[in-house]
């Protein structure tokens, strides 16, 4: 095999680690919020970027939109498609950081937990915060780029053409 | 190979790309369909419980003698308005209790201020599903209708459970109202959980209004960053 072959072999493994640890990202996130969607909604209020009523919403929906996602990662179903959807998600979230830096708000950004404001004497972790989630957008760009990974439903879906 | 063979080999190869490129295309599709779905799917759970959590505090029953918009219990008369949000599960609202809850107490006595108790519900997480939280908060507001809700809410400080325990059982919430001077009433009302609904809309007002910590403290409005009770008095003025 040539070392372009090789190169090239190699990327459906490299893809793979990615998927599965994009799908680990979600399914904790998703699964540290979704047992009390109340305490949800009330972190995406803490953001104080939409009325209550619309933050209960986007607070109730997410865990669960996380959850999802995550179980199609894992399944690898539609990986480009998933990790579009999983880029524009984490935009959203690191703009939302973002502008909660910007403000001055003393929160916790609730994205592995439930959020909401921090007592006295604790300090904002947003560059962390945020490092982090451009972190996991790398790893959804890499498999919006490369998609085809190994153990994926896709793969099994297309068997037939040529890998 | 003859001329003709050639033709026909690549005749075929070119129907068997075909054949896969328009499989591939039917394979995306109903991917791309069954991604959508799924999460269309998870979407329309999240908004059900929403809604189903609205209808919860929309009914919910509302006890007596509550002030600012059902959301609170006001103790003394005086004409400063000190609002306090506590979750009974806090540790640092404990914390605040014990350093600052003397302070408070002389200005209810000498008739400077009137401090309304909010009793919310956010750290429901953190006692193993049993909610601790929303029953300590509907506890304190079935004491309150008793006219006892100063002495309970001293009581569930003085016997707070540790964040990340069970938090105190049905029996125990009971039995500190006896031991203040509630009747039958009180301990149905906590069994029942009657106004544990009523602590979900205070602590979704609260929410409404930015407060997202526990303690939050705000004199005439103004929150106190760190109500200490120095900072408090000179608040007060």
């Amino acid at each position: 095999m040539t070392e372009t072959a090789q190169r090239v072999a190699a990327w459906p493994w490299i893809s793979t680690v990615a998927r599965l640890g994009l799908a680990a990202v979600w399914l904790i996130a998703g699964g540290l919020k979704v047992g009390d969607l109340a305490a949800s909604g009330r972190a995406v209020n803490a953001y104080r970027l939409m009325p209550f009523e619309a933050a209960q919403v986007v607070g109730a929906v997410q865990p669960l939109v996380e959850i999802a996602l995550g179980l199609l990662l894992l399944i690898g179903l539609s990986v480009r498609l998933t990790a579009v959807l999983s880029a524009l998600l984490l935009v959203v979230f690191i703009a939302g950081i973002v502008s909660a830096w910007a403000r001055g708000l003393q929160i916790d950004c609730g994205c592995f937990s439930k959020g909401g404001d921090l007592g006295a004497g604790q300090s904002p972790a947003y560059g962390w915060e945020v490092t982090r989630d451009v972190g996991f957008l790398a790893l959804a760009g890499l498999l919006v780029w490369r998609p085809r990974t190994r153990f994926s439903l896709d793969g099994l879906l297309m068997r037939g053409r040529d890998e | 190979m003859s001329k003709g063979t050639k033709q026909r080999t690549a005749a075929k190869r070119i129907v068997e790309q075909q054949k896969a490129a328009e499989k591939r295309r039917t394979v995306t599709i109903w991917t791309t369909v069954a991604v959508v779905a799924a999460l269309v799917l998870a979407g329309l759970i999240g908004w059900g419980v929403v809604s189903s959590q609205r209808s919860d505090t929309a009914s919910a029953a509302v006890p007596s003698g509550t002030v600012d918009e059902g959301t609170a219990f006001a103790v003394g008369g005086g004409p400063v308005m000190v609002d306090v949000y506590e979750d009974f599960m806090c540790p640092i609202c404990n914390e605040f209790e014990k350093q600052s809850g003397a302070t408070l107490q002389q200005l209810i006595s000498a008739n400077k201020v009137t401090v309304r108790y909010h009793p919310i519900a956010i750290l429901d997480d953190k006692s193993n599903g049993t909610k601790y939280s929303t029953r300590a908060a509907g506890a304190a507001a079935a004491a309150a209708e008793g006219g006892k809700f100063q002495q309970y809410h001293q009581a569930l400080f003085d016997n707070q459970p540790a964040e990340g325990s069970d938090g105190l059982d049905n029996a125990k919430l009971v039995e500190l109202g006896t031991s203040a001077g509630l009747g039958d009433a009180f301990a149905t009302a906590v069994n029942d959980g009657k106004y544990d609904g009523w602590a979900g809309k205070v602590t979704d007002e609260a929410s409404k209004r930015g407060v997202t910590g526990t303690p939050t403290v705000l004199v005439n409005g103004k929150q106190l960053r760190n109500p200490t009770p120095d900072a408090l008095t000179s608040a007060v003025g």
